[in-house]
């Protein structure tokens, strides 16, 4: 509809090994096990106090991957999902002083900055392309190109985080694979084993839910 | 300002997914920047979004990155200052809008002039700040495609309702509309369109027998 970046995605690839990512996705909102919890918050404040490279680097070894991961299933090439990953990284370190646990939790503040350094790289791809060479481009893209636009945050994450759970579990793990994963929906329907119309009509009711939810805690 | 009419959700969730094409992002972004209840939808879907993350399947990333990475925030450990606003003059607009370079006012019908907005180029549609005097009416007209439009200033009114500052309004080739300009004060709004002949919404109608952008 909207989404004319996703005309220039790449296909998607192959679906070798489908049926394990299938079960690891449909494992959305299961207990995590026993697993200890690191404050990934606190990481992010030793470095931006004091530059604490062994903070940086336990935030490298979990998130990295990660992005990459999140970037490839979102249709990136592996040299991009690899540049935005460090990248990304490299802004972590840069912005730390601005992270605000009050708006965002630490995967979420670090999914935006991965999200608008990706919006960026495809936006200089796509221009390059148009140009016909990427000669005229700069490697970094000036302040004033990026994408981070969202200037006011609502102080509000912990009621927020509680609000998305009341979401049922059908209903995030639709919501997922439709935005953040992008996702087709006939794709989405084979995945889940419903039929399309039952994608698109969950898709609607999880986001009426969610307004509904937030209107009420707000 | 009271805000009463706001962008459909799926549209907030590709806002947040960072899915949208520039010149929808922009006028999404500014409504989003001033809508406190867009804002927590938009925040929700991030928080989704960094569920996901947590949970996706980590992909090794190259064995030396640790090494580059560190030496690049060794090079230059700040954040470049911001640049100074492009449309450094243009005190009124949203603080979202003053990064980038807005044209010159050209006229483009009676009552009515618009200003391009610098995009990078990316993208399929356009977005401009338009300016129609008090009291516009507009004629029917039947179009395709899809606009969005975002009201900075003054208001105007469609079968849908009044659409005041801040007020986001999505027209698509299902609704037919005959908006009429609010007395007040001149009308100025962000508008994003495709750049298809066959446009539609408020502003397509507008413009679209006079200019082709």
């Amino acid at each position: 509809m909207i989404a004319a970046i996703r005309a220039f995605k790449v296909p998607i690839r192959a679906e070798a090994g489908l049926s394990r990512r299938v079960a690891a996705r449909l494992s959305i909102g299961a207990s995590k096990g026993p697993k200890a919890k690191v404050d990934w918050a606190d990481l992010i404040g030793r470095v931006a106090l004091g530059g604490d490279r062994e903070a940086f680097k336990r935030l490298f070894e979990h998130f990295a991957p990660r992005i990459k991961g999140l970037m490839l299933k979102a249709g990136c090439t592996a040299d991009e999902a690899e540049e935005i990953a460090q990248n990304t990284m490299i802004a972590i370190w840069r912005k730390a002083h601005q992270f605000d646990p009050a708006t965002a939790g630490a995967p979420a503040w670090i999914f935006t900055i991965a999200r608008n350094l990706r919006i960026d790289l495809l936006r200089r791809r796509v221009r390059a392309d148009r140009l016909q060479s990427g000669s005229e481009l700069p490697d970094e893209p000036d302040q004033a190109e990026t994408a981070d636009i969202l200037l006011s945050r609502v102080q509000d994450s912990a009621r927020i985080a509680a609000a998305i759970k009341q979401l049922s579990a059908e209903q995030s793990m639709v919501v997922r694979l439709s935005f953040i994963e992008e996702r087709p929906h006939p794709e989405i329907a084979s995945t889940l084993g419903i039929p399309l119309g039952t994608v698109k009509s969950r898709i609607r009711l999880a986001m009426n839910r969610l307004r509904d939810i937030l209107d009420e805690e707000a | 300002m009271t805000i009463s009419h706001h962008p459909p959700e799926e549209l907030l969730a590709d806002f947040a997914a960072g899915t949208l094409e520039e010149a929808h992002q922009l006028v999404v972004g500014v409504h989003v920047a001033g809508c406190p209840r867009c804002a927590r939808f938009v925040q929700a879907i991030e928080q989704l979004a960094g569920a996901a993350l947590e949970d996706v399947q980590p992909v090794p990333i190259a064995p030396d990155a640790f090494d580059r990475v560190m030496s690049r925030i060794q090079e230059s450990p700040k954040e470049r200052a911001a640049p100074p606003p492009a449309s450094g003059t243009d005190h009124d607009l949203p603080p979202a809008l003053r990064k980038y370079r807005i044209g010159k006012r050209r006229r483009v019908a009676p009552g009515l002039s618009l200003r391009p907005i610098e995009l990078s180029g990316s993208g399929n549609a356009r977005a401009f700040l338009l300016r129609s005097a008090p009291g516009s009416r507009m004629l029917e007209h039947t179009h395709t495609g899809t606009e969005l439009t975002l009201v900075l200033e003054g208001s105007f009114s469609h079968e849908g309702g009044r659409f005041g500052p801040g007020d986001f309004d999505y027209g698509d080739d299902e609704i037919d509309h005959r908006p009429i300009v609010g007395d007040e004060c001149p009308c100025v709004c962000l508008v994003a369109m495709t750049g298809d002949l066959r446009i539609n919404g408020f502003f397509g109608r507008l413009i679209g027998p006079f200019v082709r952008l």
